[in-house]
């Protein structure tokens, strides 16, 4: 595998080899990397204008889209869905379609540095070789007790090597986190799974063959879960059946991107989800004509309805939809379980289902299948896992730190110390591509590859009925010195020696990548069927992945969903104020497109704001506390507080403010940043502040949250309590709805 | 084809002129809002952003943008359904008039609305006569502002260039642009069924906003096709074409809710 073959061999032997049904990849490690050339200096197998496909996948999140990237002389010129991964089905959100604009980012790492926890980034090369040494040092010199990997949930062929590297050294299992999932609460939604429908896995939520579809906060077609997929499963709701046209009804405290599609938008009082489940299902059990199963039997309607704001002949019009529905579908989302009694609610929403006989069956609830080559389903750590590693952190129990495809210093509550316990770690190693907080507060910065420049695979959690595994190949070469971790991983473990060059006896990634996928090949119900292993691969770089043809989803067991007594506790709320503050994933930004210029002008599909961040506050509210559009507030919560200017939105609970989250970023390159200081900008007044050297671009809501976990270890972001004071200043929002106020002509009138 | 609407006696062939060759549908029931078809024609077409003290101005370059407005209040409101406005490619364009230069002609061939970059000279004419205001306009010269490159070697290098469509032009400071229904793509989809020696089949490409679409609620395709998928949606009793009162023809079909 590893000579050279002139391109006249290669073609004699694909040839040869077409015969055999095996085709010869020819590639050696040096040779894995097609070359970018300049336009006027061509390839010999290139065209002038004819572009060259790579399929890949998509690592903005971790649903795991399929893409197909199209290429000329090299350069990446075009994102485009994969059509025959299932997930995706060839269709892009549009934080995939702005990958580019990571790959093509001027402010990424462009070499390994010594950074030295510096505020900004070092601009001193290492010497890769150099690099190796610290790692094989930090993996040798420390207590192998006392050796962490925090990871993100994107790049699972990264997280299998840190698994297996750790398991063959007997250190702790490597962390996953990423700010998707905390506030998709993920950890809740599994954890009731596993009470009610005897499995812990990510259920899956089959919206396609749905006919009434209730979901209580669930964000689904913007960031939650599997974005793609239940945009997708909406879209034929709607309109997948000519005959019937799907409805969806949605519960939540304002009306968020998914609220707004709904054909009712029902607010409710943050906290009571959960009791307004109950409540749908005594009712919908008594329309029915049965008993009233024990899991709705404690709840009283009128209470239920009297606490959460939703009147009576709403709850009995939701329930009569219900009851009379082929195929109803009631999802929980993660707003409504990221509370205290989050729990509870996930049982009762789940509960729901069982008792509308949908569990396993189409329009109903399934348990996703694992992924192939997967042993069981990794969840990424809950807010509390992350508490308790915190604490580790804290008391010195970590001595050497490895971290990659996560900012927790930004993605974490401010309140749970993240920042402040790095400091007790005497080695934190940083694997970012962009210069984002965390990498900063590092030690040394090792940067991987963009994700367009990388070999791996990622495991598709939920969003098809299938098993699904996605690949990623290489679209273009490595834009500057970056190594791919798992490069770097194997280099290291061979210096280190002993056990640690034992677990990685691989010449490169994609010797590592091939062995984890030889438990595939020769499988016959997958998308393709291969002989050995580098046909497989070829194979597996050609269509983007592999998965399984027939369905492999797993019907939940519904034998004790309905026997449980849920009680709905009163959900409490931490700290004083007069607000609840529910934050949101910014539907264009989610976790990490704050450096994506094309993300930041992207209008909120509700506010229509770009590059900044805004709390939306209801018209009424703000008359009475004689505020107004763009005035800036200050937020203040038991745990910290932030400015940010007001939006009037004119679909929120009185009581609810609502903040996207994805902006207030202190690093991160030069888009999710200010160049400038917001005072000089527009001439206007001062708004965040100088932060190293570049300037504060909005606020992070996560500032403001305290450290309250539900039962099953999930943050309860949205169970706050936040006042407001005013400062008497403005900061005009950008946005593409209104100009006025941008050329101080003053305001409209109230929506 | 050319059609004398003043004549009396047209309606047939102006009805035949509204269907024209390209067209499109987009399904307010199933848009999502979730600006993916934005961000795909920004990558496709070679579109600058503006950056946020210009977007504040209304500066933005967004060939297709999604509005939604509010009706009622509180508890009783509601979001309209989002509606991707993007150039409606009017058979009957009230911009092309308008240009003392000739820059945004009607494409004979292709039954477009053209805009030739070269001979703009920037007078805004058009976008200030475009009862749907979509065009964007190039303030400045957005591609080359230095805070976007890095200096490498005393030269300025912008990395985001590598990125650049090379079918589509870059526009420059002073020039008005606008959605060319992915002219690139048809024209390349015509070269290839011409070396074929066959006809351009029914979904064979798609413009960028449509071919990202997760929800698929954009279909672009030929509307002098009664077969193909586009005209039959555009037919459907739930489409609507937005301002047809001012007679422009448009060829994007809406449809409703419901």
């Amino acid at each position: 595998m590893s000579q050279k073959i002139s391109r006249r061999d290669f073609l004699k032997l694909a040839t040869a080899g077409a015969a055999t049904t095996a085709v010869l990849t020819g590639c050696g490690p040096a040779s894995r990397y097609i070359t970018r050339e300049p336009y006027t200096k061509m390839p010999e197998y290139t065209y002038n204008g004819l572009s060259t496909y790579y399929a890949t996948t998509c690592r903005e999140c971790a649903a795991g889209c399929g893409l197909i990237v199209r290429t000329m002389q090299g350069r990446a010129i075009k994102v485009e869905g994969n059509a025959a991964n299932p997930i995706n089905l060839g269709k892009t959100c549009a934080r995939g379609q702005a990958t580019l604009q990571g790959l093509y980012n001027p402010d990424r790492v462009e070499f390994p540095v010594k950074q030295g926890r510096s505020s900004a980034l070092v601009n001193t090369p290492m010497n890769w070789e150099d690099a190796f040494q610290v790692v094989a040092d930090a993996l040798n010199n420390t207590n192998i007790s006392e050796i962490a990997f925090l990871m993100g949930t994107a790049s699972d062929h990264l997280f299998d090597m840190v698994s297996d590297l750790t398991n063959a050294v007997g250190a702790p299992a490597p962390v996953r986190f990423g700010a998707l999932s905390m506030f998709e609460s993920r950890a809740t939604l599994s954890k009731a799974a596993e009470n009610l429908l005897g499995s812990a896995g990510l259920p899956f939520f089959d919206l396609a063959n749905a006919d009434v579809v209730v979901s209580f906060s669930s964000n689904f077609l913007e960031t939650w879960l599997s974005p793609v997929a239940y945009t997708r499963g909406f879209s034929r709701m709607r309109r997948g059946n000519p005959k019937k046209r799907g409805y969806f009804i949605q519960f939540e405290s304002q009306m968020s991107q998914t609220a707004a599609k709904a054909d009712e938008w029902i607010p409710v009082l943050p906290g009571t989800e959960g009791l307004v489940a109950l409540a749908l299902g005594r009712l919908v059990a008594e329309a029915k004509g049965g008993s009233v199963p024990r899991a709705f039997s404690s709840v009283d309607v009128e209470e239920a309805s009297a606490k959460s704001g939703v009147s009576l002949e709403q709850l009995e019009h939701v329930a009569g939809l219900i009851a009379e529905a082929q195929s109803p579908l009631t999802i929980p989302g993660g707003q409504a379980l990221g509370q205290s009694n989050g729990l509870s609610t996930a049982e009762a929403v789940l509960a729901l289902n069982a008792l509308t006989d949908n569990l396993g069956k189409p329009g109903g609830v399934f348990i996703s299948p694992l992924s192939p080559n997967e042993d069981a389903y990794h969840r990424p750590a809950s807010a509390k896992e992350m508490s308790d590693f915190i604490a580790r952190m804290k008391s010195g129990g970590i001595k050497a730190l490895f971290i990659h495809g996560v900012n927790p210093v930004f993605e974490l509550p401010k309140s749970l110390g993240f920042a402040e316990a790095l400091a007790n770690v005497p080695l934190v190693i940083s694997f970012a591509t962009f210069p984002d907080e965390t990498a900063l507060t590092s030690d040394y910065i090792f940067p991987d590859h963009h994700g367009l420049e990388s070999w791996g695979y990622q495991r598709s959690a939920t969003g098809a009925m299938q098993s699904v595994l996605s690949g990623s190949q290489p679209v273009v070469s490595p834009m500057y010195d970056t190594r791919a971790t798992t490069d770097v991983l194997i280099e290291a473990a061979r210096l280190a020696g002993g056990k640690l060059a034992e677990a990685m006896p691989f010449t490169d990634e994609v010797d590592f990548i091939q062995n984890k996928l030889a438990s595939l090949v020769g499988h016959v119900d997958g998308s393709f069927i291969a002989p050995e292993i580098n046909t497989f691969s070829s194979y597996f770089q050609q269509h983007g992945g592999w998965w399984t043809t027939a369905v492999a989803s797993n019907a939940p067991s519904a034998a004790d969903a309905l026997s449980k007594g849920i009680e709905a506790e009163e959900a409490e709320f931490a700290g004083e104020g007069e607000f609840f503050f529910i934050p949101f994933v910014s539907p264009t930004l989610a976790e990490a497109g704050a450096n994506k210029p094309w993300l930041q002008e992207l209008p909120d599909p509700m506010t229509t704001v770009m590059w900044n961040s805004w709390v939306a506050m209801n018209p009424e509210t703000a008359h009475h506390h004689g505020l107004d559009n763009d005035d800036v507030v200050k937020l203040v919560s038991e745990a910290g507080e932030l400015e940010v200017a007001v939006y009037l939105y004119p679909a929120i609970h009185p009581d609810v403010l609502a903040m996207p989250f994805g902006q207030g970023h202190t690093a991160y390159g030069r888009f999710a940043t200010a160049q400038l200081p917001q005072e000089e900008f527009l001439g206007l007044v001062p708004y965040g502040g100088p932060v190293g050297d570049a300037f504060k671009r909005g606020a992070n809501p996560a500032d403001v949250l305290g450290a309250h976990f539900n039962e099953a270890g999930d943050l309860a972001f949205a169970g706050m309590k936040v006042k407001i004071e005013k400062t008497g200043r403005k900061q005009y929002l950008s946005r593409l709805e209104s100009r006025i106020g941008v050329y101080g002509e003053g305001f409209p009138e109230e929506p | 084809m050319t059609v004398d609407l003043n004549l009396v006696g047209a309606k047939g062939a102006i009805a035949e002129a509204a269907e024209g060759k390209w067209g499109m549908t987009i399904d307010q029931d199933i848009c999502t809002g979730c600006q993916a078809c934005v961000a795909a024609c920004a990558m496709e077409n070679n579109l600058s952003f503006v950056g946020e003290e210009d977007a504040g101005y209304g500066r933005t370059q967004h060939w297709i943008r999604i509005e939604r407005f509010w009706e009622g209040e509180y508890p009783e409101v509601k979001a309209t359904p989002f509606q991707p406005m993007l150039c409606q490619q009017c058979g009957h364009a009230p911009c092309e008039p308008v240009c003392p230069v000739f820059a945004t002609p009607h494409s004979p061939a292709e039954d477009l609305n053209l805009q030739v970059y070269n001979r703009c000279v920037g007078t805004r004419y058009c976008a200030n006569n475009c009862p749907y205001q979509v065009r964007s306009f190039n303030w400045r010269d957005y591609h080359t502002i230095p805070e976007r490159g890095n200096m490498v070697n005393g030269t300025l290098v912008f990395p985001l260039h590598n990125q650049l469509n090379p079918d589509v032009t870059v526009r420059r400071r002073g020039i008005m642009e606008k959605c060319t229904f992915c002219i690139q793509r048809i024209h390349k989809a015509q070269d290839q069924a011409k070396s074929e020696g066959r006809e351009v089949e029914d979904g064979e490409f798609t413009t960028a906003c449509a071919q990202a679409c997760p929800a698929t609620a954009i279909t672009f395709g030929r509307m002098d096709h009664p077969e193909s998928l586009v005209s039959q949606l555009a037919h459907q009793q739930r489409g609507v074409k937005h301002l047809e009162e001012l007679n422009t023809l448009p060829r994007v079909t809406y449809l409703k809710e419901g």
